[in-house]
């Protein structure tokens, strides 16, 4: 029989991204149960279908007798006219349905440049945009992941966030959810006050927000006597025993991560004051060797991936690296599997570990120095130095290895041209370290990548009162680094300036952005994160158009004293912290890392981790 | 080590995967099996599996063959049991037969026959169709689009339903390495030599394959 699902399968590209039917997607028949929830991702399958999170949460609520979670991602703009041109509305991957009448719908944000997608996804599923214009008979609209720490940019959107890591907390929801429906799904507030009680939820709606004159934030109120003045994130606590799936979904065609990811740790005890992640995940809890080879075990069998990655911040920090990769070589080895070791400091111990992961090709490998002067790295706290990048790419190139990337920023807090141009020394000395080596020691045709990003500031971080530099600046200092770069073997590859200048406002963004972002989806923006969709002039006329000047985000050094737009939210990372963290940086002192000496940030209230090793 | 021919079917739900990404998930379920795949040497070690005759992408069969080498024996019925058990929903193995040598050559196999649904416009005489000496369409071939007369390779073509627009035709043409023919290639023949015929959406499945009227398994 000839559907029109058929017709517009057959018009668009990577049909396989809108089937779902993959194995281990969970079949339920949705009139057996009480919630159906969409798992939202605002981007790609491919981007979609590699994020950790998901696959977390999506068998954690399936596992609920009393929920289906589906997946709604996306569609490109391909699949996006075709459904325009059939009629046919936003849906979800495992049943086909339409999302417009869903009881739950979770965006994980995971990326600011992807708020114009939500938006878009909203659109496209009939649904309205604002949460004030949606009654009971549309699905509730939650937001979780790093950027729903200052979620204020969409804080209009959204009926309620939920901060922090959400394996327990969306359990909670959800049982509210059911009772709420059961009592017959009255008042959408009254959902709304039972669950703002709830440790970590944040409902916006419940917070008034007053300026001042110069626009800056001058108090955020709680206006419902259910909120709590500041709300507080939520973690694992007991994470070795924490949830992890216990089956994977296999995706038909080739996604980013096209493998299984194994959680060996959350947070980091590095502290790089630039780092989002770093702070906002503290603090750092590990598994143990055996419970992750039984997860790895299990996942590989029941998906038949040829391929394992280690997750993490930083691999090396893992207290069981070596019974854990012990563990993983044997059953790697003997089932011709793949083992990727990703953020691992070069030494010895590592060095060994990937010859023997990888016995014939030798890939590249990807440091990451951040800046290109001792000085400046000690201001971001970027505890790797000159001498250990020297040993371990002298290491490398006798390994026979001849593949080096050096990832960079430019435009971090002091950072002068001196920094700049020592990023092309470093690359330079690097390059010398493999010209010293004998020939007969090291393979041939050497190749170093230099590239940089441009740094923007971000919430709970050392670095959040900074002034981002402009785009004028960045573009001078890229100049001069092109220009500092002498041998032909060095290749420089720069970050577009324009997405981080986006990025750098909807990080540090305000409630008055909101209009924008929704006025930028009216006037076409939406897939930011996409080079070929990109409209960075629209956006600009639509800041314009709506007077809001998106330079008071970036090119504002903030005061202690400012209300920033996210100090309502308790990470448990205390504002002392961060302050004495900008006042060291400024003097380029360095703080050393959770296992060498407590810098008293705060997250040992949480009870757990690395506080308490 | 030992070879399979599998013979194996493919339904609405999964019609839309690549044979790129037909032979991944394939590997995927051996790995899923716990049976030994034979690997390549080399740099890169695959498993060595032959896909007869790649079906295109929106296309559903119940004639599939591959060739399939494993480490180790197992009985047929424990091949199409086995691989069944964890298949993702949509692929079947219909048969298995243990091979020695090229006892059964898949790259012999020339002719396929395919049920199409088709949306059209117009008068769709097969008879007159069927009349031309020669059927001459553009076709794409390895060195690019070029002309070729398609007729000898139409070994027959059956009406076997038109209501609402919708036309249903059974078709035997040449598949395999000597000459490839898609049905897509009979229709341009139709809208070419057929007055006022126009063709729109169309489905297509493909019921068997075989070489000359013998079918391999």
């Amino acid at each position: 029989m000839i559907t029109t699902k058929d017709k517009i399968l057959s018009a668009v590209m990577k049909p396989t991204r809108y089937t779902g039917g993959e194995l281990n997607s969970v079949i339920k028949n949705p009139s057996d149960v009480d919630v159906r929830f969409g798992f939202c991702f605002a981007d790609t399958y491919e981007i979609a279908m590699s994020h950790l999170g998901l696959k977390i949460l999506y068998h954690t609520l399936n596992d609920r007798p009393d929920t289906y979670c589906e997946r709604v991602f996306a569609p490109w703009t391909d699949m996006e006219e075709e459904m325009k041109k059939h009629g046919m509305k936003l849906f979800a991957l495992e049943t086909g349905d339409e999302v417009t009448h869903f009881d739950m719908m979770g965006f994980t944000l995971q990326y600011e440049l992807c708020y114009s997608n939500v938006v878009n996804m909203l659109n496209l599923a009939d649904i309205p945009i604002r949460s004030k214009d949606r009654d009971e008979s549309y699905p509730i609209i939650c937001g979780g992941g790093p950027c729903a720490y200052n979620a204020e940019p969409v804080a209009d959107i959204f009926d309620f966030f939920m901060m922090g890591e959400g394996e327990d907390v969306i359990h909670e929801v959800v049982d509210e959810y059911v009772k709420w429906k059961k009592s017959g799904k009255k008042n959408k507030r009254d959902y709304l006050e039972a669950i703002a009680e709830i440790e970590g939820v944040y409902v916006p709606s419940f917070y008034d927000v007053e300026y001042n004159e110069d626009n800056t934030v001058k108090s955020v109120t709680p206006n419902n006597p259910h909120a709590k003045p500041t709300v507080r994130k939520r973690i694992m606590k007991e994470f070795d025993t924490a949830y992890a799936p216990e089956t994977i979904i296999v995706p038909f065609g080739e996604v980013v991560h096209d493998r299984v990811m194994l959680e060996v740790m959350r947070g980091c005890l590095r502290g790089c004051r630039f780092c989002q992640a770093g702070y906002i995940y503290r603090p750092l809890r590990e598994r143990k060797a055996d419970r992750l080879l039984g997860i790895a075990d299990n996942l590989l069998s029941c998906s038949g991936f040829d391929e394992i990655s280690l997750s993490s911040l930083s691999t090396s920090d893992f207290s069981g690296l070596k019974d854990l990769t012990d563990g993983l070589l044997k059953i790697t080895e003997e089932k011709k599997i793949g083992l990727s070791l990703p953020s691992l400091r070069i030494d010895n111990f590592s060095l060994e570990l990937m010859e023997k992961v990888q016995k014939v090709r030798k890939t590249g490998i990807t440091f990451a120095p951040e800046a290109g002067t001792q000085r400046l790295r000690d201001v971001i706290n970027k505890n790797i130095n000159e001498e250990d990048i020297i040993k371990s790419t002298d290491l490398l190139f006798r390994g026979g290895w001849t593949n080096v990337k050096l990832y960079f920023m430019i435009g971090l807090p002091t950072e002068t041209m001196e920094d700049v141009r020592g990023i092309a020394d470093l690359a330079q000395k690097v390059l010398d370290v493999y010209f010293a080596i004998p020939k007969e020691e090291r393979a041939k045709n050497i190749n170093i990548t230099v590239s940089t990003s441009s740094f923007v500031p971000k919430p709970f971080t050392a670095f959040q009162w900074a002034k981002q530099d402009t785009r004028d600046m960045l573009i001078e200092k890229q100049d001069e680094l092109k220009g500092a770069i002498k041998s032909k073997r060095i290749r420089y590859n720069w970050h577009d300036n324009k997405t981080s200048y986006l990025e750098g406002v909807f990080a540090r963004g305000d409630r008055r952005l909101c209009d924008v972002l929704i006025k930028a989806v009216e006037n076409g923006c939406k897939f930011d994160g996409w080079g070929e969709h990109f409209k960075f002039d629209t956006w600009m006329q639509t800041f314009d158009e709506l007077g809001i000047d998106p330079d008071f985000y970036t090119a504002r050094e903030r005061s202690y004293e400012e209300v920033l737009p996210w100090e309502h939210i308790d990470i448990g990372v205390t504002k002392n912290f961060l302050m004495r963290e900008n006042e060291k940086a400024k003097q380029a002192v360095t703080t050393p890392n959770c296992r060498q000496q407590c810098a008293g940030c705060g997250v040992k209230s949480f009870g757990t981790g690395v506080c308490y090793e | 080590m030992s070879n399979y021919i599998l013979k194996y079917s493919r339904d609405d739900r999964v019609k839309y995967i690549s044979h790129l990404d037909f032979m991944r998930l394939f590997h995927r379920t051996i790995r899923r099996t716990g049976m030994n795949f034979v690997f390549s040497q080399g740099f890169n070690p695959h498993p060595i599996m032959t896909v007869a005759q790649p079906l295109s992408v929106g296309v559903t069969s119940d004639c599939e063959y591959m060739k399939v080498g494993f480490d180790g024996e197992y009985s047929e019925k424990e091949i199409v049991d086995t691989i069944n058990g964890a298949f993702p929903p949509g692929y079947k193995i219909l048969a298995a037969k243990k091979v020695e040598g090229k006892e059964i050559d898949l790259t012999k196999l020339d002719r396929a026959v395919y049920t199409i649904e088709l949306e059209y416009e117009g008068n769709a005489d097969i008879d007159e169709l069927l009349a031309n000496d020669e059927l001459v369409v553009m076709k794409k071939t390895k060195s690019g689009v070029k002309e070729s007369d398609i007729r000898p390779y139409i070994y027959s073509i059956e009406k076997i339903g038109d209501e609402n627009g919708i036309l249903t035709l059974k078709m035997c043409i040449a598949v395999g390495s000597v000459y490839n023919l898609k049905p897509q290639s009979v229709i341009d023949a139709m809208e070419k030599y057929l007055d006022n015929f126009k063709a729109g959406f169309m489905n297509v499945h493909r019921n068997s394959m075989t070489y000359g009227n013998v079918e391999f398994l």
